[in-house]
């Protein structure tokens, strides 16, 4: 096979494990190069002597049935943690929130009543909720919509902010928000690759990128609220691994500026590498300091909301 | 003088069910940068609900450093495989400092509870003396608190104090100091401890003196000399109220040379040597210590027994030999007189070998032993003449006796060991010594407290004081290399226990498995003016710093004042009287010895010099050429009790 051409690799798709990810092809439109090209990027770039890096999680998990109506307890939270001098990264904006999240109609007046006086927050999910597993679905999608309204409030504010040399690293997209995007110094780097922006040829050359190389800037098309450039970055050598691995993908402000640094924002950004966010399996793409302020969450996080240990026996240490 | 607490907390305690918080320990974290080290005393606060007012004092005994690196080979792989750029990352790496703490003290000490999660704060002035348990010793109406030296971390310089009544009886006592030498850690921190007891023993405890033992070199020939201090000894000195002055009040003791005129120590410079008594002990204070001279394993009962004779029915008395001769044993040349007389009369009577049922061979035996000593011990024994001793039942307040047995032949410092520490005993049982405690300093207990080196008088009576000494205000400060090699019931009675910088092999002895392996690090590199106490009111060991003893030391003291050579006989004996009386002209001196055998000379030399008159040149003559005895013929036998032979069970 390696004698015919092809590239080896070692790849087990998560897919295979249960999980499926939206896949879509959205197009784009170059606004570098007439084709997609492959650019080295500028590793002798010098850091930005300060960055902020957002990013956000969520929890959630059944805490009540009232018949066959779940009642989820969530929590989403998002922290912007800032690296300047002595490279270690300081908390300075976060946000929180807890809700519970049913199909309010569905519920027993009692039991209605009831979640009303505890005093948490209440999100409405009406749809199907007579089917427990669309109810659950439903409420997924609450907690994300709610972890991303978070992340994007968090990040506004920051952005409003920012100082004239700081920059703004966002783990996600950076088109949700008219703020974030319309930003000079504001980054999304997103690390799941659903939405496929190329199509034959392009396609190749944009997901089979060398190491520290990225493509050529394009205009991201369909989901994308605001608009933005986009681009391509290999962080590590994707052979013998999967077509995605050390795949980025950068969003930037839709601006001219952005198209002539992305070689030098991408060398940059591709030192983020190191240290490498290791034991997290996602490590190859995800950047040290969104790994630490993920880190950051998930201690402050309740820890009733963790998910239980294969067996429900108390685990002793010994 | 006390600092209160900043009130910003530097830690956190931490507990997991691996690492959980018990009575005794606990675990903390700290921000990378901090002033927390190895022997940092920190204090928690109880915070949660049912711990408010809990307070846990503790010290850290270990601590850890890792980062969220999984494997070590994730390092390599973000460095790419050089290690020059492992450190050029944007971001560190987060990062724990985390400690390990052993619990000094709580309050409430009932119910004692695990240590609770609360916040870390460092240790200020008030707190390190409640860690200590400090307080009920120095706030109390008979304060009894001795400085040892300050607890230092991060800026603070807290002073630490021992409890006299557990330093120097009666609730405890003894004091063992251990080091690498060389350092002069040891010895410095002595002295310092001395002068911190001179100025604040209690009054309410009476008088204190202290009789050093200097075994080595010039180490306590100047403690009445002034030192070199530098600012950070003096700041340490005021902070821990304490004058740094030399010794006020120092008296030295030295045996002769062999040649009996010049003395057999390093402080014999022009300028000094007039203070340094000479110590001379004859027939009768060596009779007393008989056994300590004697190889146990060549003496048996008949020689014992033949001792016995001597010392009580021969000295000092008039003595009918059996042959027609009449004999009053003062010296060791009457002694010999008196084998002599024995040996020619049973040959000459033809009477066997038998006298006054004594055999022969013993006699013969216990002869050649006696003998053998003053010829070992020239200088310290004399053959003939008065002795010369300390001052027994007029030993002054903070006064320091130091006997210089430094270059004394190994018998004779077992003697002086046994003799003057056995008097001590003596004197202080009957309570006419002329201070209620005194402090009794031995280095090098490697060689006279050995575990596992023959049984010596020495031993014994080292065991003895360690036993029963506090009982009497006799209290041993000893200072070894290695402990685990003292004998365990001398450093087991020692409350005090006190360690410089540790060898590392010393160390990996079973007796520091207590310690943690931090802490053994610690003691195997501690700087010189550090060290480690364990102390009964202290439930961990404590690093403190002591500032230099304001004494010149030994080394710099021989430097300064550069021992004089030895004189000629005749000049020997000019320099001796001179000192007594400077009106003495030496030509005078010379003329009248001229001629006169040495030993006549010593022997009226010593007469002259214990009658202290006013004409010491008058009483120089009227002793040259005639015979000089023991100050009190009459005095009865003051033989030390024999002391118990070793055994494990003290009782």
């Amino acid at each position: 096979m390696v004698a015919a051409g092809a590239v080896p690799a070692s790849h087990v798709p998560e897919e295979s494990l249960g999980r499926t990810d939206l896949t879509e092809v959205a197009g784009a439109e170059l606004v570098e190069d007439a084709e997609l090209r492959v650019h080295a990027v500028d590793m002798a770039a010098p850091d930005p002597p300060v960055v902020s890096f957002l990013d956000g999680i969520q929890r959630w998990k059944v805490t009540f049935y009232d018949g066959v109506v779940p009642i989820v307890r969530a929590y989403v939270a998002g922290a912007v943690r800032r690296r300047s001098t002595g490279r270690r990264l300081r908390t300075v904006g976060e946000a929180t929130r807890e809700f519970h999240v049913t199909s309010l109609n569905a519920l027993r007046p009692g039991v209605r009543a009831a979640l009303e006086a505890s005093g948490v927050e209440l999100v409405d999910v009406a749809e199907q909720a007579a089917q427990p597993g669309r109810a659950l679905e439903a409420a997924r999608r609450a907690v994300e919509n709610a972890r991303v309204a978070l992340e994007k409030s968090l990040g506004e504010r920051h952005a409003r902010t920012l100082a004239p040399e700081e920059w703004l690293v966002v783990d996600g997209l950076l088109s949700e928000s008219a703020v974030l995007a319309d930003h000079p110094r504001t980054l999304g780097v997103i690390k799941s690759h659903g939405a496929q922006y190329f199509e034959g040829e392009a396609l190749t050359r944009a997901l089979t990128l060398p190491a520290l190389h990225r493509s050529s800037v394009f205009r991201p098309r369909g989901r994308a609220r605001h608009e933005v450039f986009s681009w391509y970055l290999r962080l590590w050598p994707w052979e013998g691994n999967d077509l995605l691995f050390g795949l980025l993908r950068v969003e930037a402000c839709a601006r001219d500026a952005g198209v002539a640094a992305a070689s030098a924002t991408s060398g940059w950004l591709t030192r983020e590498r190191a240290p490498i966010s290791t034991p997290d399996p996602r490590w190859d793409r995800l950047l040290y300091p969104i790994h630490d302020v993920e880190t950051y969450l998930k201690t402050r996080a309740p820890r009733d909301l963790l998910p239980r240990s294969t067996s429900r026996l108390p685990k002793t240490g010994t | 003088m006390i600092q209160r607490s900043s009130a910003v907390p530097i830690g956190r305690v931490v507990a997991t069910e691996l690492k959980p918080a018990t009575p005794h320990q606990f675990h903390f974290w700290t921000a990378t940068e901090t002033t927390i080290g190895i022997g940092a005393i920190v204090k928690v606060e109880g915070g949660g609900k049912g711990e408010e007012g809990r307070v846990v004092h503790g010290v850290v005994t270990d601590g850890f450093a890792y980062s969220d690196l999984a494997t070590p080979l994730h390092d390599v792989i973000g460095a790419e495989g050089d290690p020059a750029r492992a450190a050029d990352s944007p971001t560190l790496r987060q990062e724990i400092r985390l400690w390990t703490a052993a619990v000094l003290r709580q309050e409430p000490e009932e119910p004692l509870q695990p240590v609770p999660l609360g916040q870390v704060f460092v240790a200020t002035d008030a707190d390190v003396a409640q860690a200590l348990r400090m307080d009920g010793y120095l706030s109390s109406a008979t304060p009894t608190g001795i400085p040892l030296g300050l607890y230092t971390s991060g800026g603070l310089e807290a002073p630490v104090y021992l409890d006299a009544d557990f330093l120097l009886g009666p609730e405890a006592a003894h004091l063992n100091i251990s080091g690498v030498s060389g350092l002069a850690t040891k010895t410095s921190a002595v002295e310092f401890l001395l002068s911190s007891i001179f100025q604040h023993f209690p009054a309410h405890k009476g008088k204190v003196a202290a009789v050093c033992f200097n075994v080595k070199g010039p180490d306590l020939c100047f403690l009445d000399q002034p030192g070199s201090l530098d600012d950070a000894d003096r700041r340490r000195y005021e902070r821990l109220g304490i004058a740094p002055q030399p010794f006020a009040r120092v008296r030295y003791y030295a045996p002769f040379k062999a040649d009996g005129v010049n003395l057999n120590t390093l402080r014999t410079h022009a300028d000094l040597v007039g203070d340094v008594q000479p110590l001379v002990w004859g027939l009768q204070e060596v009779l007393d210590f008989a056994e300590v001279l004697l190889n146990r394993d060549d003496i048996d009962a008949k020689a014992d027994a033949f001792i016995d004779f001597l010392s009580d029915r021969v000295l000092n008395k008039d003595f009918a030999d059996g042959f027609g001769g009449t004999h009053r044993v003062q010296t060791f040349a009457d002694l010999d007189a008196l084998f002599r007389a024995i040996f020619d009369g049973l040959e000459s009577a033809g009477r066997g070998d038998m006298w006054r049922t004594h055999h022969i061979a013993t006699i013969r035996k216990v002869r050649n032993r006696l003998s053998n000593i003053s010829t070992r011990c020239k200088g310290l024994v004399t053959d003939d003449g008065p002795s010369s001793d300390l001052p027994w039942g007029t030993l002054e307040d903070r006064t320091v006796y130091v006997v210089d047995v430094a270059n004394v032949d190994l018998l004779g410092q077992d003697l002086v060991f046994a003799r003057v520490v056995s008097k001590l005993r003596e004197h202080l049982e009957r309570r006419d010594l002329g201070v209620d405690a005194v402090v009794v300093f031995v280095d090098e207990l490697n060689k006279y407290a050995s575990a596992d080196g023959p049984e010596t008088y020495v031993k014994k009576m080292l065991l003895d004081i360690s036993e029963r000494g506090r009982y009497l205000g006799l209290v041993l400060f000893g200072a070894e290399q290695f402990r685990s090699q003292i004998h365990r019931r001398v450093v087991g009675n020692a409350a005090t226990t006190v360690y410089g910088r540790m060898d590392y092999d010393e160390l990996a002895t079973p007796g520091y498995q207590v310690l943690s392996p931090a802490t053994k690090i610690k003691l195997a590199t501690l700087p010189v003016g550090e060290l480690m106490v364990r102390h009964p009111h202290f439930t961990q060991p404590i690093f403190v710093r002591f500032p230099r003893p304001a004494v010149l030391r030994g080394r710099d003291g021989v430097e300064r004042f550069p021992p004089a050579t030895d004189l000629p006989f005749e000049d020997a004996v000019v320099r001796q009287l001179v000192r007594l009386d400077s009106r003495v002209r030496p030509n005078q001196i010379k003329d009248l010895i001229a001629e006169r055998t040495p030993d006549d000379v010593r022997r009226a030399l010593a007469a002259t010099r214990r009658a202290r008159s006013d004409d010491p040149l008058g009483v120089f003559r009227r002793m040259l050429g005639q015979r000089v005895g023991a100050p009190s013929p009459d005095r009865p036998r003051e033989a030390v009790p024999p002391l118990n032979p070793i055994a494990d069970d003290p009782y």
